[in-house]
């Protein structure tokens, strides 16, 4: 099969379906609200799934995936943070907003790993799900510290005043993690898993027309949005430039790779497995992270992070990535 | 002949995830209720296309007696200082049933 059967998954082809008809400018246009009530319905159908299988899983792994998942949230940003640096064309606080936003997740970019996966009739552990929920939020956390260190070094190289009111965050780092965990798509992923976990399964059972059997076609919808966004956030790729559009290609391949290896040696998993880590590892949020960051970090520049995340780094690993990381990952299977 | 006062009418743009902070901002400067819609645009923070949570921004109206006027103002001020960009502009209004605009927030 080609590298590039994922293009053929009908997810894929709505999501070029939106792309493409903002490129030709169509006056194709979604209710304002409906991108939300499709994600919340994705959060909830994925959790309950993960959380009925998760009810037999192991807790010991489970608590290993758990951790690796911490490692990778808390890792990823800083080697962003610092890659953006390294451009020298990048602000500091640009820089830090950014970097959080690569070290959290992408449920949609996760779903449309799982329909590559089911498609190719590819097996996959459990646990990536409750690793997708534990790496919404840590990057947050350290996109915060980032910027509250670049903060003070500006202040104290006598670049920024010292700001009389305290930092834009206001309530210091108890309120910050409070935020960071609490946002909604957490509450409702966890709060799903832990109703598929306890709830009677012949009850579930009763969902599935709600939770199965229309899945994919509420996904195809999503990414049809989603392409739509994406599109409109191309236009804006000029505004980025190249050094940075180059960043929302490099750092996912980075994170996939740093995925992969942690999927296939840290936790042990299958092709499928360690697929999917190497998708958490690269995906970029634009849910939970973007809204943090302009509550947090005033000064960055949304339509940076943005643009990167969801008309660059989005559509990457949607159309390439995937393929990419599945294809590295049999070779990782077959070279070990 | 109606009975209609001199008031300020204060607008302010700015990022849906500021929403508690403007609200809170507005009751502590004593405005006696405000209206608030969700809102969609561009300018210097690039496009707001009202779609994600993160690029949909707010429009909040008050009408306040003109000596509260300058407090709020210094606040959203202190907002605008810390990076956060806040369109802000005062009209003058001319308001039917005044005393309404004196009472405190009743929630």
């Amino acid at each position: 099969m080609s590298a590039f059967s994922n293009l053929l998954i009908p997810a894929v082809l709505f999501f070029a379906l939106g792309f493409f008809a903002r490129l030709i400018k169509s006056d194709l246009r979604f209710p304002p609200d409906l991108a939300k009530i499709l994600s919340i319905y994705l959060l909830v159908s994925i959790g309950l799934h993960g959380g009925m299988e998760l009810a037999n899983a192991n807790l010991g792994e489970a608590l290993v995936a758990v951790i690796w998942a911490l490692v990778l949230g808390l890792l990823l940003p800083v080697i962003g943070y610092a890659l953006l640096i390294a451009t020298r064309r990048v602000a500091p606080l640009d820089a830090a907003a950014i970097a959080a936003h690569y070290g959290s997740v992408s449920a949609g970019t996760f779903l449309t790993a799982i329909a590559f996966l089911g498609t190719q009739g590819v097996e996959y552990e459990r646990y990536p799900l409750i690793m997708l929920a534990v790496m919404e939020s840590p990057a947050i956390v350290v996109g915060l510290l980032l910027a509250s260190w670049t903060r003070r070094r500006a202040v104290a190289g006598g670049s920024l005043r010292p700001a009389d009111e305290g930092e834009p965050g206001n309530g210091g780092l108890g309120e910050i993690l409070r935020e960071a965990f609490t946002n909604g798509s957490v509450v409702l992923l966890v709060g799903s898993m832990l109703i598929g976990a306890i709830a009677n399964p012949n009850a579930l059972e009763a969902l599935d027309p709600f939770t199965a059997d229309i899945f994919m076609g509420m996904l195809c919808l999503f990414l049809l949005e989603m392409g739509l966004e994406a599109g409109r956030r191309f236009g804006d790729f000029r505004r980025v430039g190249l050094i940075l559009g180059g960043f929302g290609v490099v750092m996912p391949l980075i994170g996939g790779v740093i995925g992969l290896l942690v999927g296939h040696f840290m936790l042990g998993f299958s092709v499928g497995g360690t697929t999917l880590v190497a998708v958490l590892g690269a995906s970029a949020s634009y849910i939970a992270v973007p809204p943090a960051m302009r509550l947090a970090i005033p000064e960055a520049n949304p339509s940076l992070y943005l643009t990167l995340s969801l008309g660059v780094t989005f559509p990457f690993n949607v159309v390439f990535g995937i393929p990419i990381y599945h294809h590295l990952a049999v070779l990782l299977a077959g070279w070990t | 002949m109606h009975q209609l006062v001199p008031q300020k009418l204060v607008t302010v743009i700015a990022s849906d995830v500021l929403e508690d902070r403007l609200i809170a901002t507005v009751r502590n400067r004593g405005a006696s209720g405000y209206t608030l819609v969700r809102a969609r645009g561009a300018g210097s923070d690039g496009l707001q296309s009202g779609n994600l949570d993160a690029d949909t921004n707010l429009m909040l109206k008050l009408i306040l007696p003109p000596e509260r006027v300058s407090g709020l103002l210094d606040d959203l001020e202190i907002l605008n200082r810390k990076g956060y960009h806040l369109t802000v502009y005062v009209t003058d209004v001319l308001v039917m049933g005044h005393e309404k605009f004196e009472r405190p927030m009743d929630i």
